[in-house]
């Protein structure tokens, strides 16, 4: 049996866990901002977003969950596809004009948002 | 309504089929499984303000518009096609889970519409062919699971030519049958005038249908019902 302090300190150990699970949610539930965000700096195709958004936020999307955004966003005109040069295996997307501007607000509405849930947690 | 999707359709459909019916649509190669799934959800969402999904393995959108296209079946926004070209292409050396992959694609279309109500695979076999085996049965309980848990009426293509298929399919034959709410077969008859297509519902539960064989053609207006073939 286990004393309770013990499992208080269990507890305590596992808050990055915790923590990792949150952002982990926070992510998949709004990758198309991320995924917009990515693309702000370079054209990319689906498995370097995956990877680059791995890197950088050690989550990993799946396939299933990044091709259909990509192929939505294509249809509503803010991404643009092409195939690169030499290369037929990889479609490459980038954002169009329209699609820029709307990363750009994403963004920085999603970091607003952000910032408002912590303010409302700290009552 | 799906009963007013093809003409002549409600000459074998008496009633509506219920939402989030899965419905296995089979027949061997080249008696018109893609042309009359598509036809129904093309049809269906043009009249209603509703989204469907179509996952082909077999072809790309292209070469499957293409085929819509010969048979006077035309594209509509709200039915979103989706192959898996570029990720098969980008992920070659990866072992992808297709069924659970899928499952992801339908999700995500759901989040993104969420009056999405019509989703199509075309086809189970080629699903099957491309997944690793490990426990197929309970992949494609919990696959059938999933579409119910979407609300989702659901059309699974399913190639039927017997002869075709190996042992190893077989063993998983029988389950998609019992799973399923409703069972349409495709076909074709060879008879005094020549060889003609046919469509037959087999089952469809909870909707009262016709049994016999009924005449399917194809002209400039797409896809249509005529009498029982006999
Ligand atoms: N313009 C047309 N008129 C009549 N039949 C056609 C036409 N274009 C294609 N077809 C028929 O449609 C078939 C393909 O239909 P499809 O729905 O792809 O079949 P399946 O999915 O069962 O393999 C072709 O094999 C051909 O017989
Ligand atoms: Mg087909």
């Amino acid at each position: 049996m286990k004393t309770s302090v013990e499992n208080v300190a269990d507890l305590c150990e596992s808050s990055e866990d915790n923590c990792k699970k949150f952002i982990d949610r926070i992510i998949k539930t709004n990758r198309e901002v991320f995924m917009m965000s990515s693309l702000l700096d370079k054209q990319m195709c689906g498995y370097d977003l995956i990877k680059e958004i791995f890197s950088r936020c050690d989550v990993f999307l799946s396939q299933g969950a990044v091709y259909p955004v990509l192929y939505t966003l294509e249809g509503e005109g803010l991404l643009h596809a092409e195939y690169s040069k030499g290369d037929m295996r990889s479609k490459k997307y980038s954002l169009t004009l329209s699609g820029r501007k709307v990363a750009e607000k994403d963004v920085e509405d999603f970091a607003k948002a952000l910032e408002q849930v912590s303010l409302l947690l700290k009552r | 309504m799906l009963k007013n999707t093809i003409n002549g359709l409600d000459k074998i459909l008496f009633d509506e089929i219920p939402k989030g019916s899965v419905i296995l649509v089979t027949g061997a190669e080249g008696t018109l499984k893609s042309g009359l799934v598509f036809s129904m959800m093309t049809n269906y969402i043009a009249a209603n303000d509703e989204h469907g999904l179509y996952v082909t393995l077999e072809q790309n959108v292209e070469s499957h518009l293409r085929n819509m296209n010969s048979l006077g079946i035309k594209e509509e926004g709200g039915l979103h096609i989706f192959d898996y070209r570029d990720m098969r292409l980008e992920w070659m050396d990866s072992d992808l889970d297709l069924i659970k992959t899928t499952e992801e694609v339908i999700d995500s279309y759901k989040e993104k519409y969420d009056n999405l109500t019509l989703f199509a695979l075309d086809s189970l076999n080629a699903l099957y062919s491309i997944s690793e085996n490990g426990n197929m049965r309970n992949k494609i309980y919990n696959f059938f699971s999933h579409l119910r848990d979407e609300d989702l009426t659901s059309f699974l293509i399913m190639e039927s030519a017997q002869s075709r298929i190996s042992g190893q399919f077989s063993q998983f034959h029988q389950i998609e049958h019992f799973l399923a709410d409703g069972t349409i077969e495709l076909g074709m008859i060879e008879g005094k005038g020549g060889v003609k297509r046919y469509i037959q519902i087999l089952k469809m539960r909870a909707t009262k249908h016709a049994m016999e064989k009924h005449q399917l053609t194809v002209n400039d207006n797409g896809i249509n019902i005529l009498g029982p073939i006999y």
